[in-house]
């Protein structure tokens, strides 16, 4: 008798019978909806795992006074498949709340309208968000703005359409000033963000002088585009302005380095963005210039840290950093874990306001968030905010070559314009 | 001048892409809905065989990867198609849930992003009447010209290729007379699938390897097929120039925005003017009965 009262009281020291209580060990679960098998997907799990494994390796998270690891449980949510519904991603994200138990959500969805569809579901279950790829659309931190009580759960550390196409008019206005370029031609693929992003282009460079061909937009699959640039060689266009997240936009490279048109072509390409983009066009998108929206995304050295992120991840995955939310979802991590330190706790209330009070210099430059908006704050100097990462394609390497501050070279145009 | 050059390139590639699907449709009379998906596996598989087992020269590779597509399509019908051969809604069912099963198959194996490539046979490109034109179009052009007539030939000439036209006029004369019906439909698919693969080793040089890419395959292959006329030839070329001039002259004229529309704005016209398609005879007297 006297031994199972022992064993007993030995349980309840351990915490066996109490209700919710939480062991040193305990993990924190972060939570991250993405759809996987896209870059903007896989690349982000890829730099949460490895945030989260190096948390871990040094000791995990302190919470109070103890210890806890992160634990990453991600759900693919197949938004950015074609005809994909909502739907699908939204039970994802629940699913990742109630059986995966998630303290927090990193990462996506990664479609704006899935997204932004989600922000409910996470002012629903008060559960903090840090969204790090896909979405580019503003109105994701203008809702966060317009109703803060709402959607206060929701941060994201990544750039949008408002800050990308002011950062490109100013490249492209450096760009007409060193060689003198006027004409521009834009080629859009036939989705939402990329014909806005093609008309809210066409309209900045007319209203600084250009000359723009009207938009030519692309549906999604496009094999060939050889009339489109045959147009644009036949107007004079010196810029070649590219919005495209399909992946036969490598087609479109191809031939234009076939054509030796004489444009060099800018954009934001998402089949353009990773390693082994110069491998699969076999050398043709050689001068592409290319947004990868964020910093850190590709070599280059912005803060001491990008590079240990790089080597970091080469290290652990036998590739660069890969493209759009590769940096930004590894930095969430440890954002959460500052903010979570902080805190003292993972109370989604405490964790909210140490984020917004947050001023961490990161792989990208300084992170703050907008106590408002809770978007983070660019900047082109990593000092004063979250830097873009616009590189161009030279001898085989992605060469970061805006914003000034920490461009790594110069842009050099192809041998057949000069 | 370049619009004349563009508007058969791309029609001679709308014809490649959709001559596996008439072939089998004509013969067995199953719309292999998996066309597209066996498309994309033969691309994967050629770059598998051209990547992963290194020293296998490309044409080998490409090789392998056609005669594997051909036999996985002969193992659809002797396996699948074969017990619900007749049923229509259910042959389009099993094929279309085949294609599917291939495609995510393919990309549950690692065939993500856009870094899965074919060389192109001739980098490089030409001028011709004032239009900038890759070698490898050329050759597309040339190869769906010679597989025409190499088909032409077949059909004529040689004893599959007589049974293949006897099933594909009547069925029932042509079992009477010996022709093995199922034996038949196995070899079509076996061909149509090859004609699939022929294509994308064809085509993907030009782009890259996507799953998505059997999805536009399947669409491209369908909307010939209807306007052409299910399972005519000759209604495969002529549909093929009608949307492949369609496509050129609207993106130049109008939007290439529209090039998806124009395809499916003609199925939609050829069902209401003409169901059957241009060339659909057989179709066109069961309207008339």
């Amino acid at each position: 008798m006297r031994k199972l009262v022992c064993i007993i009281i030995a349980l309840f020291a351990m915490g066996f019978f109490v209700p919710g209580s939480v062991s040193a060990a305990d993990p924190i679960v972060i939570g991250a909806p993405l759809s996987t098998a896209f870059l903007y997907g896989w690349d982000a799990e890829r730099g949460i795992k490895l945030a989260a494994e190096e948390i871990n390796a040094a000791g995990g998270v302190t919470v109070g006074t103890v210890k806890r690891p992160f634990k990453v449980e991600v759900i693919d949510t197949r938004d950015l498949e074609p005809g994909v519904p909502v739907s699908e991603a939204l039970l994802g994200l629940e699913k990742l709340i109630l059986e995966k138990k998630a303290d927090f959500i990193v990462g996506g969805p990664v479609r704006s309208e899935a997204a932004l569809a989600a922000m409910d579901l996470l002012s629903k279950y008060k559960k903090v968000s840090i969204l790090t790829t896909g979405v580019l659309t503003p109105a994701y931190h203008k809702k966060v703005a317009d109703n803060y009580a709402k959607y206060k759960y929701c941060f994201r550390n990544t750039s949008h359409v408002g800050v990308m196409m002011p950062e490109f008019v100013t490249l492209l206005e450096d760009m007409r000033k060193s060689y003198g370029f006027k004409t521009a031609a834009i080629m859009v693929q036939d989705v939402a963000h990329a014909r806005a992003g093609g008309e809210a282009m066409e309209k900045a460079l007319k209203a600084k002088g250009w000359t723009v061909m009207a938009p030519k937009i692309y549906p999604t699959g496009t094999t060939d585009y050889s009339v489109g640039l045959s147009d644009a060689g036949k107007n004079g266009a010196q810029i070649l302005f590219l919005w495209m997240d399909m992946p036969e936009s490598t087609i479109l490279l191809k031939q234009w380095a076939d054509m030796k048109l004489k444009c060099i072509p800018i954009g934001f390409v998402n089949a353009a963005e990773q390693p082994g983009f110069m491998k699969a066009s076999g050398g043709k998108g050689e001068y592409l210039i290319v947004n990868l929206v964020n910093g850190g995304n590709a070599p280059a050295r912005i803060t001491p840290w990008t590079m240990e992120f790089v080597d970091a991840y080469k290290k652990r995955w036998g590739l660069e950093p890969e493209g759009y939310g590769t940096s930004s979802s590894y930095m969430a991590v440890y954002q959460l874990k500052d903010a979570i330190e902080k805190a003292g706790s993972i109370d989604s209330e405490k964790v909210i306001t140490a984020l917004e009070n947050q001023d961490l210099m990161g792989v990208y430059g300084r992170m703050r968030f907008d106590k408002t908006s809770h978007q983070i704050i660019p900047s082109l100097d990593p000092k004063e905010g979250a830097v873009t990462g616009i590189i161009q394609w030279q001898h085989g390497k992605r060469v970061q070559i805006f914003p000034p501050k920490v461009a790594e070279g110069k842009i050099i145009l192809p041998p057949w314009m000069k | 001048m370049d619009l004349l050059v563009y508007g058969i390139i791309n029609s001679i590639t709308l014809s490649l892409v959709s001559l596996g699907f008439t072939l089998v449709y004509s013969i067995s009379r199953v719309p292999n809905f998996a066309h597209g998906a066996l498309y994309v596996a033969a691309g994967y598989l050629t770059w598998l065989f051209l990547n992963e087992f290194l020293g296998i020269p490309y044409l080998l590779a490409i090789l392998l990867g056609v005669i594997i597509t051909s036999l996985v399509g002969a193992a659809i019908y002797q396996f699948i198609l074969v017990r619900i051969r007749g049923m229509e809604i259910s042959e389009i069912i099993a094929t279309y849930a085949i294609g599917l099963a291939i495609l995510e198959g393919l990309r549950w194996g690692g065939l993500r992003g856009g870094t899965f490539v074919l060389p192109a046979f001739f980098p490089g490109s030409v001028n011709i009447l004032g239009a900038s034109v890759d070698y490898q179009r050329l050759i597309i052009v040339g190869a769906g010209v010679l597989t025409f007539i190499i088909l032409y030939l077949f059909t004529r000439f040689t004893k599959v290729g007589l049974a293949f036209r006897g099933i594909a006029q009547d069925e029932r004369a042509a079992m009477m007379l010996g022709i093995n019906s199922d034996m038949t439909a196995v070899l079509s698919l076996a061909i149509g699938s090859a004609l699939a693969g022929l294509a994308a080793v064809l085509l993907l040089p030009l782009g890259n390897i996507v799953v998505e890419g059997g999805y536009n395959v399947l669409v491209f292959a369908v909307a010939v097929c209807v306007i052409g006329g299910l399972g005519s030839w000759a209604g495969v070329i002529v549909a093929s120039f009608i949307i492949g001039f369609a496509q050129i002259l609207t993106e130049h004229f109008i939007s290439a925005h529209y090039q998806m529309v124009v395809a499916l704005l003609a199925i939609i016209l050829t069902l209401l003017i003409k169901p059957s398609g241009i060339f659909g005879k057989q179709k066109e007297l069961e309207e008339r009965v």
